[in-house]
């Protein structure tokens, strides 16, 4: 099954979830002639015959694009930084963050950690100093 | 000259310090995310909107800068294809084509030189142009009922699938995706939830900027983590500069890239990438014998330059005057006036002169700037090159979190856009087009308002849809659209 075809048939039960999920929706009182229900119902259905055209098969084979361990260490890093922010404070939580972010796209660790902090302090100078945005303080504030 | 004398309210506006500072800060960022692959007008724009949100700068000082950004950055793209024959910008393609051969041959400089005059003459003279058309087609659109819209915001769409480099319905589910996000949350019409899961921070609705930073800058990292990709930049020093002669040589070739740019731009669906191609190939057959096309002509880096910054400024038009814009950059842009509760469309020039002409005015000061900045500064602008990656999307990715949470201060949020970075990053890798994606969130609602306004209007009676010429000329636009691309498929 190539890549093109999977995600018609993806898209084909995404559109039969969400037109699914429409027809739940009621108002008690009909206030005007379309309702929440019709729009949406409209537009699962021309995504679901736009999924229906993807599994025609066309000329080229649409290989499976190359897969790397790469992109989901960050996306790792991400979850854990949106969990971590509030309780670690910016400082150190986006160090840490940009910190990996820089070993993934192959620094050593020592320029790593020079980037994170770097990063880290650039940033919070930025929001918290000149801008008066707020951040997240954390235990050391 | 009525349109005139609004220009002078808007040079007042404009012409205010803090308007002027955020111009020229607008223009710097944008020719710098110009230069860097990876980041493009688009993601910056998304990652600059939450400061002007959080920092309460006035809607016409925040389009001023993020416009700035926008129109900048199509004077950036050209730096990094001509010296690293990289594109910067994906509408700097055709730029790649002549202008790193004549960096190789030791004149990057004459190249630079010439696109940046080029540059400079396309987007001024299509401000111009916009200057005296936008009223007057804001005047027609006034006229529009809410069917017309219906068959005006379907055609846009529609055109998705006709100019998209991806097939077709690939391009289309995305706009729907796009479309479906918006109705996440309470139903503004009926006052229903819809497709919030259950969730209680979903009900206001999926935030703009977590969408459009989570899209395109997660995402864009994400896909780069994954290639990792380098090149090697040309030398920008030595070489005989840009004469006077040759740069007379290719006043022609621009002032018609600025025409062919200005109308691609104003049509909706068409961008900037398709504009600098027309232009190019126009060039390159009208001196197909004399041109040294494809081996250094100076002709060939002027052309797609000023087309490419020509229909950035006519993308503009369609967005201002009637609330649709005409590609990604410019749905963020409209993005960005929705969060500040104002609708671009015909009665904008009447109800927010100041917004309107105000930007209209400071895109005439931006764009001298951006001639006075790129002419004697393009070398510091190319040193952003040796900013290695393990240094730049680390404060990319970092910036684009703490943008995020600025606005929301929610971890929710930020999650949130991290799952839409991971969407963006496959469907990236699918071949699916993300662009379609933030206009069908910034036109669903439009769509859905609109159709519900016609139909109130006709008591539910579908056919009224098509009762008015102006409507029914559209959805037959709109059929010719959705069967344009099998015809595409046979020729090529």
């Amino acid at each position: 099954m190539t890549a093109s075809r999977l995600l018609g048939a993806v898209l084909i039960l995404l559109a039969a979830a969400a037109a699914f999920s429409a027809q739940s929706l009621v108002v008690p009182f009909a206030a005007d002639p379309l309702g929440p229900r019709g729009f949406p119902t409209t537009v699962a259905a021309v995504l679901g015959v736009c999924g229906a055209l993807l599994l025609i098969p066309r000329g080229e084979p649409f290989a499976w694009p190359e897969r790397r361990l790469a992109p989901w260490l960050l996306v790792a890093a991400m979850a854990g930084y949106a969990l971590l922010l509030a309780p670690l404070g910016f400082l150190p939580a986006t160090a840490l963050l940009a910190g990996l972010v820089a070993l993934v796209f192959g620094a050593a660790p020592l320029p790593a950690l020079a980037t994170g902090v770097g990063t880290s302090l650039l940033l919070w100078a930025l929001f918290d100093r000149l801008l008066d945005l707020p951040l997240p303080r954390g235990g050391l504030g | 000259m009525e349109a005139l004398a609004a220009l002078g309210g808007g040079f007042a506006v404009a012409l205010a310090p803090h308007n002027l500072a955020l111009a020229l800060i607008g223009c710097v960022i944008g020719t710098a995310i110009g230069v860097l692959p990876g980041i493009g007008p688009l993601n910056a724009i998304a990652l600059l909107l939450p400061f002007c949100l959080a920092l309460k700068l006035p809607p016409e000082s925040a389009l001023i800068l993020l416009a700035a950004v926008y129109y900048g950055s199509g004077y950036g793209g050209r730096i990094t294809a001509i010296l690293l024959n990289m594109p910067g910008e994906p509408s700097a393609v055709l730029t790649t084509l002549d202008g790193h051969p004549l960096a190789r041959q030791g004149r990057g400089a004459a190249a630079l030189a010439v696109s940046g005059v080029g540059s400079f003459l396309g987007a001024t003279l299509s401000v111009v142009l916009m200057t005296f058309l936008s009223v007057p087609l804001a005047r027609v659109a006034v006229a529009f009922s809410p069917a017309d819209y219906v068959a005006l915001i379907a055609f846009a769409l529609s055109l998705l699938g006709a100019v998209s480099d991806a097939p077709a319905p690939k391009a289309w589910a995305a706009g729907c995706l796009g479309v479906l996000l918006a109705l996440v949350g309470v139903d503004s019409g009926t006052g229903v939830e819809r497709f919030t899961l259950g969730s209680l921070e979903l009900l206001g609705g999926v935030e703009f900027t977590v969408l459009a930073i989570g899209l395109f800058a997660i995402g864009e990292i994400l896909l780069l983590a994954e290639q990792r990709v380098r090149a090697e930049a040309a030398k920008l020093g030595g070489g005989r500069g840009l004469s006077l002669r040759e740069l007379a040589a290719c006043l022609p070739a621009m002032l018609r890239a600025t025409g062919i740019g200005f109308v691609i731009g104003v049509l909706p669906g068409a961008g900037a990438s398709v504009a600098s191609a027309l232009s190019y190939t126009a060039e390159k057959r009208m001196h197909g014998t004399d041109g040294r096309f494809g081996q250094g002509d100076l002709r060939g880096v002027a052309a797609p330059e000023t087309a490419d910054n020509a229909a950035q400024i006519g993308n503009l038009v369609p967005m201002l005057s009637l609330g649709i814009p005409g590609s990604g950059t410019t749905a963020v842009l409209l993005g960005a006036l929705l969060m500040y509760s104002i609708t671009p469309g015909p009665l904008l020039f009447a109800q927010r002169p100041e917004v309107a002409w105000g930007l209209i005015a400071s895109m005439y000061i931006g764009n001298a700037m951006l001639l006075l900045l790129n002419l004697p500064l393009v070398g510091l602008f190319a040193r952003l090159l040796l900013v290695p990656a393990s240094v730049l999307y680390p404060g990319v990715l970092a910036l684009s979190f703490a943008g995020v949470y600025a606005v929301s201060n929610s971890a929710f949020d930020l999650l949130l856009a991290l799952g839409f970075g991971v969407l963006g990053w496959w469907l990236r890798k699918l071949g699916v087009p993300l662009v379609p994606i933030v206009l069908g969130f910034v036109l669903g609602r439009m769509l859905e308002d609109n159709l519900r306004r016609a139909l109130a209007l006709s008591d539910g009676e579908v056919l009224a849809l098509l009762h008015s010429p102006v409507s029914l000329a559209l959805w037959a636009m709109t059929a010719a659209a959705l069967l344009w691309p099998l015809f595409r498929r046979r020729a090529a």
